[in-house]
Formats: C-alpha cells, sequence, structure tokens
C-alpha cells in the first residue's frame, strides 16, 4: 500500500462539506434551516436576559439562484433582544461549536453553537455572501453592522464593512441572509407551518413576518410572562462513560474525591457515599485529592458508582409551556373549534428528565389552519412536534412523538382512525418535548429517537389529552344520535305504515292508529337518547369547569335541561357541523 | 322447498298484516330469518346438503332498524307487484327501479338506496324472511355457467304463459343448451340409456371435450361448471340427478379453491344459501379427479403453491378453517374429500384439469381417455 500523507481538517471544513447533516440536504430545506436557526437564536437570547421577544421576520426573492431550480432568497430575522458585543459576532455567526450553550444541560433551544454558523456558511457557499448582521446592546449608543464570513480553513469568523449605523431601538440583532434556495410556504416542512408552530409553543412571542407580496402579519402575544428557563443541574453519575468521568474531575483539580463527587454530581450524598464503600469502594480513596487519582483509581470509584442505586436525576432543569399559556396560544392556530391541553408532570425516561405537554384541537370546518393544510374528515390529523419548543418539520414517521401517537386508540375518544396509523380527521395533535437532553436522530434535529420508555410516556399525555377531549365528542356525537332518531321517525314511521296498508289493503282509520304506535313506539327510543345527552352534556361541562376542556364557540354547553326543546337545540347546531363537514 | 305463485303474495300478506296489528298495539314488530351462515349449518349425510339450524336473526323495529323494516317493505311490494303482472327482473334492474319509484314520489327519499349492495341486501334479507328463492319472487340472476351437451338429453321446458318448449340437445351440433336458474320449469328426458354425467370445472376443457366428439363416442351429459357453480348450475346438477337418476362426476382442478369453493357447493350448497340447498345441491356428484395419486400415475405436471400470493394463501387459510368448522368436512362420510384437502394442505402443491393434455400430448382424445378410464375403474371420491 503506497503511503499517503494524513492531514487534519477543521470543524468548518468538515460541516461545509457536510451541511446536509445538519439541515441543508436541499435548498428547500435550507430556507427553512436558515430561518429556524436565526429564530432560535433571537429567542434563546431574549429568553436568557428575560425580555419578552419581539421577532420581524422578511422573506423574499431577490433573484435567480446560482444552483439550478433555485432562487436568491433574501432572510431577515430582527429581534429586540439584548444584543451581541461587536468581538461576540464573529465567534457566534462564524465559528463551529462556539456556543454559550454547549452541554449544560439546559432546555435552551440550541445546544451546540453549529447551526447558525452552518447557515452562514451556506450562505457564503451558495451567494458568495456570508451573514449581514446589525447588533446593538443596550450600553450602546450606535448599533454595529458587519459582514460575517467563515474562515472555512480555521474554523474561525471573519468580519468585513465594519461600521456603525443608527438603529432606533435600545437593543437587539438584526440578520440578514442572502441564499440560494426555494420556498415552500405550505404543508409540513412549509414556512407557515414552522412560523404557526413556534407561535403555538411560544405564548409570550410577539411575531411580525412579511413573506414574498404578501401583507405584513402579526401574531401577538397571548401572555407577559417571560419563561422562566431552569438552570442546568449536575450531571447525573449514572448518565456518564468512564471517559467523561474522567473529563469531569479536571475542573475539580486539588479538591478531595468526596467533595468533587457531591458538589460535580447530582443525586450523590455522604450517605450514596457510605454505600459506595458498602459497594467494594477503598473508603481512603474518598479522601485522595482529584488530581492524585490514577486511572485506575477512577475506575474503581466509577464501578462502586454504578453497583451503587441512585435516585433518579433531579426534574428541576426542565421547563414546561403550562396549561393556561398554551390554552391562551392554541386559539391562534386557526378557527379552533375545541381543544384540550395537557402539561405532565416532568419525569424521567431513558435516565433523562423530561416534560411532555399535547394540545389537541378541532379546526373549525373550512377554516384556515396551520400552515393551510386542508384539514379534514378522511386526512391524516395534523401532527405538531416540538422539541425544546423548537418545530420538528421532517422525518415524521420515524420520530417518537409520532408513534406514541399511532400507538393510542383514538376511536375510544370518537377519532376515526385506520388500524396502526395517524387518526384522521380536522384535527390538529401538537406534541411538545422538553429535555436538556434530548435524544435526536440526526444531528439536523429532525426526529427525536423512539425509545420505549419516551414514546410510552408521551402516549400517557395523549390518552389523558383524548379523555379530556372525548368528553365533547361524546356529547357531539350523542346530540347527532338524537338528531338521528328524532329524523328517522318523522321521516319513515308515513313510509312503512303506508307500504304496509297498501299491501294488506288496509282501511284509513288502521292507517291512523298504525301510525300512532309506532310514534309511540320510537318515542321511547328517543327517550332514551334524550337522556344519554344529558348525561354526556353534564360529563362535559364538568370537564370545562374543571378546565380539562375549552370550547370556543361554547354555545354547545349552553344550559341543556331536561326538557324536549334543550336537545333539539344542540341537534340543530351538531347538524349545521356535520353538515359543512360534509360540504368540506 | 321451492314455494308456489300464490304461497309468496300469501306468505307476503299475512307477515304484513301481523306487522299493521303489532303497531296498532304499539307493540314492536319483530321480523325472523333463517341466520344464513357457516355456524348455523347442519350437516347429514343422509339429507346430503347443509341445511339450517335454529339460529335465527330477529330484527325488532327500533329507531335504528326503521329504515331497515321500510326498505324491505318498500321492496317486497315492488316484488309482489312483479309477481302479479308476471314481470321478471334482476338485483340491478331492481335497484334502478326503486330508485326510480324514489324519484318519481320524492316523499320516499329517505328510502334511496346510495348503491346496488343496500338493494341486494334486503332482496337476500326479503328471501330469508319468506324463506324463498329470488327466482320465487321473479328476482333472476344471469345464468352463467352450465352450458350442456349431450346426444341422448331432451329437455322440455314450461313456460310462464302456459306453453311448453321442447329442446332435443343431439339437435343443435356444437352448441350449449344453457340452463334456467329456474329448474322447476323443466323436464328431463332420456332418448337413450345415458351411462354418467361429466361437469368439467373449465367451460374451455368441456368445449373442447365435445369439439373433439366426447359426446358422440359416449352416451353422457357434458356440462361446464365455470368456476363456482351458479344458481343455474347447482339447480340443473340437482335436476339431472333427480330426473335421470345418473352418475354424476366432477372433473376439475387439484387445488383447495375448486374442493372448497367449487365441488362442496355443487354437492351439498352452501351456507349463505341454507334455505335453498335442498334444491340447488346434487349430493351423488362424485369428485373424479384430478386426485393427488393421479400425480404420480400420469406424472402430471403440478406446481407448488405460492403462499406469497394472497388469493392462494387465503385459500388454504380457508381450507384449514373448513376441515375444523365446515360440518360437510366434518362428517365421516366425506372422508375422501378431507383426505385430498389434507393432503394438499400438507404438500402445498396443486395440479390442473389440463395436465391431463401432457400424457400423450399428440392424442387430443387422451384426457377423455383417462376419464373413461377412470370412470370404469372406479378412481374416484
Amino acid at each position: 500500500m503506497a503511503r499517503q500523507k494524513i492531514t487534519t481538517s477543521s470543524t468548518a471544513e468538515y460541516f461545509s462539506k457536510n451541511l446536509q447533516q445538519v439541515g441543508f440536504s436541499s435548498p428547500t430545506k435550507a430556507v427553512l434551516t436558515t430561518l429556524k436557526e436565526a429564530v432560535d437564536n433571537s429567542l434563546d437570547a431574549c429568553e436568557d436576559a428575560k425580555i419578552l421577544p419581539d421577532l420581524y421576520i422578511e422573506i423574499k426573492k431577490a433573484g435567480a439562484g446560482t444552483i439550478k431550480n433555485t432562487d436568491l432568497i433574501k432572510i431577515i430575522v430582527e429581534d429586540n433582544g439584548p444584543g451581541l458585543e461587536p468581538d461576540e459576532v464573529p465567534k457566534v455567526f462564524g465559528e463551529y461549536l462556539a456556543s454559550s450553550k454547549f452541554g449544560r444541560g439546559r432546555c435552551s433551544r440550541g445546544q451546540q453553537g453549529i447551526g447558525i454558523s452552518a447557515a452562514t456558511t451556506w450562505a457564503q457557499l451558495t451567494s458568495a455572501k456570508g451573514v449581514q448582521v446589525i447588533t446593538k446592546t443596550p450600553k450602546m449608543k450606535q448599533a454595529f453592522s458587519c459582514l460575517v464570513l467563515v474562515d472555512i480553513k480555521n474554523n474561525k469568523g471573519i468580519i468585513k464593512d465594519k461600521k456603525p449605523v443608527q438603529w432606533d431601538r435600545p437593543s437587539g440583532v438584526r440578520v440578514e441572509f442572502l441564499i440560494d434556495g426555494r420556498l415552500q410556504l405550505q404543508g409540513e416542512g412549509g414556512l407557515l407551518t414552522y412560523l404557526m408552530g413556534t407561535s403555538l409553543v411560544n405564548p409570550h412571542l410577539t411575531l411580525k413576518f412579511k413573506i414574498l407580496d404578501q401583507a405584513v402579519q402579526k401574531v401577538e402575544r397571548v401572555t407577559q410572562e417571560c419563561p422562566h428557563v431552569p438552570d442546568a443541574t449536575e450531571p447525573h453519575p449514572h448518565t456518564m462513560k468512564l471517559g467523561e468521568f474522567i473529563g469531569h474531575s479536571h475542573l475539580f483539580g486539588k479538591s478531595t474525591a468526596a467533595t468533587w463527587l457531591k458538589r460535580g454530581f447530582s443525586r450523590i450524598s455522604s450517605k450514596a457515599l457510605e454505600d459506595f464503600v458498602k459497594n467494594g469502594l477503598n473508603k481512603k480513596l474518598l479522601e485522595v485529592t482529584v488530581d492524585k487519582l490514577t486511572d485506575a483509581q477512577f475506575k474503581e470509584i466509577f464501578a462502586a458508582i454504578h453497583k451503587t442505586e441512585l435516585m433518579a436525576p433531579t426534574t428541576r432543569s426542565v421547563m414546561t409551556i403550562g396549561e393556561e399559556a398554551f390554552s391562551q396560544s392554541i386559539r391562534r392556530l386557526g378557527e379552533v373549534d375545541f381543544f384540550a391541553v395537557l402539561t405532565r408532570r416532568p419525569t424521567i425516561c431513558d435516565f433523562k428528565p423530561v416534560a411532555v405537554e399535547v394540545a389537541i384541537a378541532r379546526l373549525k370546518s373550512g377554516a384556515v389552519n396551520v400552515g393551510e393544510l386542508n384539514a379534514n374528515e378522511e386526512t391524516s390529523v395534523q401532527v405538531l412536534r416540538f422539541a425544546n419548543r423548537v418545530p420538528l418539520q421532517f422525518d415524521k414517521s420515524a420520530c417518537a412523538m409520532v408513534k406514541a401517537i399511532e400507538t393510542v386508540n383514538w376511536r375510544t375518544y370518537g377519532i376515526v382512525q385506520p388500524k396502526g396509523s395517524l387518526p384522521q380527521g380536522p384535527y390538529v395533535i401538537a406534541v411538545s418535548l422538553v429535555s436538556p437532553f434530548i435524544k435526536f436522530k440526526n444531528a439536523s434535529k429532525e426526529t427525536v429517537d423512539a425509545s420505549d420508555e419516551l414514546v410510552e410516556e408521551i402516549r400517557r399525555a395523549l390518552i389523558q389529552a383524548g379523555q379530556r377531549l372525548s368528553r365533547h365528542i361524546r356529547q357531539e356525537n350523542r346530540a347527532a344520535d338524537l338528531e338521528e332518531k328524532m329524523r328517522h321517525i318523522e321521516q319513515f314511521c308515513p313510509i312503512l305504515v303506508d307500504c304496509l296498508c297498501r299491501i294488506t289493503q288496509a282501511p284509513e282509520s288502521r292507517k291512523k292508529k298504525a301510525t300512532e304506535g309506532l310514534v309511540k313506539l320510537l318515542g321511547r327510543d328517543v327517550n332514551v337518547a334524550k337522556l344519554q345527552l344529558q348525561e354526556a352534556t353534564q360529563e362535559a361541562k364538568k370537564a370545562k369547569a374543571a378546565g380539562k376542556l375549552q370550547v370556543v364557540d361554547d354555545e354547545s354547553l349552553a344550559d341543556v335541561e331536561a326538557d324536549d326543546s334543550a336537545p333539539k337545540t344542540i341537534a340543530k347546531k351538531s347538524a349545521k357541523v356535520k353538515t359543512d363537514e360534509k360540504i368540506a | 322447498m321451492t314455494k308456489s305463485d300464490d304461497e309468496i303474495p300469501k306468505l307476503s300478506k299475512s307477515l304484513c298484516l301481523r306487522m299493521l296489528t303489532d303497531l296498532e298495539n304499539a307493540k314492536r314488530p319483530v321480523l325472523e330469518a333463517v341466520k344464513c351462515s357457516l355456524d348455523n349449518s347442519l350437516y347429514s349425510p343422509k339429507v346430503g346438503y347443509l341445511t339450517p339450524g335454529d339460529k335465527m336473526v330477529r330484527t325488532e323495529l327500533n329507531v335504528a332498524s326503521v329504515q331497515k323494516m321500510s326498505r324491505a317493505i318498500f321492496l317486497l311490494e315492488i316484488l309482489l307487484r312483479n309477481l302479479d303482472t308476471g314481470a321478471v327482473n334482476t338485483k340491478r334492474e331492481l335497484y334502478y327501479i326503486a330508485k326510480g319509484e324514489v324519484k318519481h314520489d320524492p316523499s320516499l327519499k329517505p328510502l334511496d338506496f346510495q348503491d346496488q349492495t343496500e338493494s341486494d341486501s334486503v332482496i337476500d334479507f326479503i328471501c330469508e324472511m319468506l324463506e324463498c328463492y329470488r327466482e320465487d319472487l321473479n328476482c333472476y340472476a344471469n345464468d352463467r355457467g352450465g352450458q350442456t351437451y349431450s346426444n341422448c338429453l331432451i329437455v322440455t321446458e314450461a313456460l310462464p304463459d302456459g306453453g311448453k318448449a321442447v329442446v332435443d340437445l343431439s339437435s343443435l351440433g356444437t352448441s350449449p343448451f344453457q340452463p334456467k336458474n329456474r329448474p322447476q320449469s323443466l323436464t328431463l328426458k332420456a332418448k337413450k340409456k345415458i351411462d354418467f354425467c361429466l361437469v368439467v370445472e373449465s367451460e374451455g376443457t368441456a368445449n373442447t371435450f365435445v369439439t373433439n366428439g366426447f359426446c358422440k363416442r359416449n352416451n353422457s351429459i357434458l356440462l361446464g361448471a365455470q368456476g363456482v357453480p351458479s344458481n343455474a348450475v347447482r339447480g340443473w346438477c340437482k335436476l339431472i340427478q333427480d330426473q335421470l337418476k345418473i352418475p354424476i362426476y366432477f372433473f376439475g382442478d387439484l387445488d383447495a379453491y375448486t374442493m372448497q369453493n367449487i365441488y362442496r357447493t355443487l354437492k351439498a350448497g352452501s351456507a349463505a344459501s341454507l334455505i335453498r340447498n335442498s334444491d340447488f345441491s346434487a349430493p351423488d356428484v362424485r369428485f373424479l379427479g384430478v386426485l393427488p395419486e393421479d400425480i404420480k400415475r400420469y406424472d402430471l405436471n403440478d406446481y407448488p403453491v405460492k403462499e406469497s400470493d394472497p388469493s392462494e394463501a387465503r385459500s388454504l387459510k380457508k381450507a384449514s378453517d373448513a376441515l375444523k368448522n365446515d360440518p360437510f368436512f366434518k362428517d365421516k362420510k366425506n372422508r375422501g374429500v378431507v383426505k385430498i384437502l389434507e393432503w394438499l394442505l400438507k404438500n402445498k402443491r396443486r395440479c390442473e384439469q389440463q395436465s391431463f393434455f401432457t400424457v400423450a400430448p399428440r392424442d387430443p382424445i387422451m384426457p377423455e381417455k383417462i376419464i373413461l378410464e377412470k370412470i370404469k375403474r372406479g378412481d374416484f371420491v
């Protein structure tokens, strides 16, 4: 074998050749990923600074792209966050793995510091321009404007065209990418679906956007509370590998092993240290300073820890949107008929803290909805997936959230579902997963790994939300049932009696008597249906009073008493819904 | 159990009267029909065909069933009108007649049928309720299959207008006689002694036999079943069996579908037609082949059953279920047929009737020779 020269590459070099791994696998995805990375950064920055985010997004075509069948797309994202210091700008936008969040175990959107640098690289590779940045911190009198490029050979950000500019806001960042791409507005991977999804899980966000020649649209925030992102907790020793474990010790060089273990990890107490000793750890080792420990000693400590049962990791590092804010937010999806939201208590799945939130909403027939997807009785429900409050829009089938939806028996809750598939109908099922350690299936963070524990946790949330929703659906079904029964009496009684009388050549007097008898007979069935409707209505009322169910246009829960006229009101409404659905 | 023309109107009228009286008394009328399914099928070798058990399908009038009952009485009225005038229709035609009635009388709109399957099931329900054949209600199916050839048979048909039509099959050359699915109107007479009747599964092969002179050389009746036997074929075989009292042999493929769906239906009727199996099955018919032993004896070309093919896999599954649940296959009298099914399930091979042509490819009448040899030797089940 001929001897070949071995070379090394920079991180930037690697990613510039493998941009498909981080969401730039097609011109369509490139636009969405660029927008997503910019929005994620803005929202994270606002939340860290406790600022209610006001985002402005503009996307327009600026000519033909250099790649075949693409356009030159301009993407502008502007926020009111704390802004970046000028010296931070090249690191944020031009350097890979430069992040304030890497490995910290917080529930922030961005984690590694790859995404936005990849977007700059894409812009640089396709339009030969990097990203145009304007930034202003509250301390700066004038904003700072520059063009950032990636020095691919050295993984460094390069700044060009530096200049001060006037900017009429106290602080914020404005980025402008010029990239080759293709615009997809609607559908699951569409920009509109992304924007509406982002506003759904960020109730505190005010979003203004202008896409192509459309007028500026504004989605107002529905809560004035900026979410508190819990601080990261120390790592749990059972989640570490030996190498990580030894690496972690370097932060505690002069401390004793006992101090390192107690302070550097969660769930290790004095009692746990005693248990380590019981499980074969030499007690003297705990008094040795960490920098003096040999690899064999580290291994001994590590083995003892893994032999010992420890409390599961804490769930304090996990945040949720909350049912109230989620309920407010879901109304922004479109014309929602009724919905149920559910926030599960944070729990441990696969030894990682996780919180699952679910919202299920039925859209009014013919309503303009998320991403303007065609929602009707025959199509599958729209699934909105979120990981750390970021919409996931691709590779749906392998995702833990979709797998969980498919395993629920939705027919129990009155929703149509072909066997082993997603349910059908004009519903939106939104599943939000928040965890400092979400296990994605790929670097572009499009799909959450479907481990059994996680799927089960999501499934439980869906079942609970489905149960809440079913109370309203059951009430509707009962009303429709009653209406159908009454219609049957009206329609078929005269026909049946007429036919019988013609065949038997019975006189008119018998016809009258038989009609009366038939109406009396069937009236008994109707009374049973009325009782069932009353029961279902009471159940739905209770669920609503307990805040478990929200009916947007709440006429159907208007006082339904045990009189004859009440069911008709409901029946009328459900009949209207039915007719509309048929038209749809 | 064929019912005479005046019996059906009487039965119908009495049923409607009962319903009307119940309604007058605010009592729920109940319609009862024989349950036509395998779990209500009985088989006795003495009777020879599947008969209904005690299970009945009860339809009680309530808001959920009022539509079905109304539709049944509505269609019954149309059928009674047909019986009165002597008009006949197919199920498809009745579907359109019903739609026409609705079109001309908007008050009947709630009864409207969305597709033919809806009206078909109501017609079947009426037949089961009155325990009659749909032919008794002047509702005829297309007379598929049963093309018959013979040099010794004369058929006399009693026509609806009271006249008679006499058909001498020997005068038809290679054209077949097509039996109707109202066998009670036909009378058979042998011109000379008929030795046997051969029912061939494939109509094409039956044609080949005739063209090659089968009927000239043999005093026989030859008929093509054309797959699963229609009512016409079933009634026709029963008629040949009862009126001519000659041996009847069935010659078809060696596979689970033929044994279970074709041969069993011809010999003992089906679970879906429990109420009319007495007139639409020929219990004396014997399975001549292809038998498993024929494959070896005549070195026939056979094939493995492709379990990847959904229809063949379904057939095997049905056959294995039939061995467990079908009273025909569970009876000791039919042990021979059961053995064939077991052989098919075990070996998962199939052999077609046309494989007899491989025995002597240059002798066009070799299959006929084998068939005659098998009959002579008693080589059938």
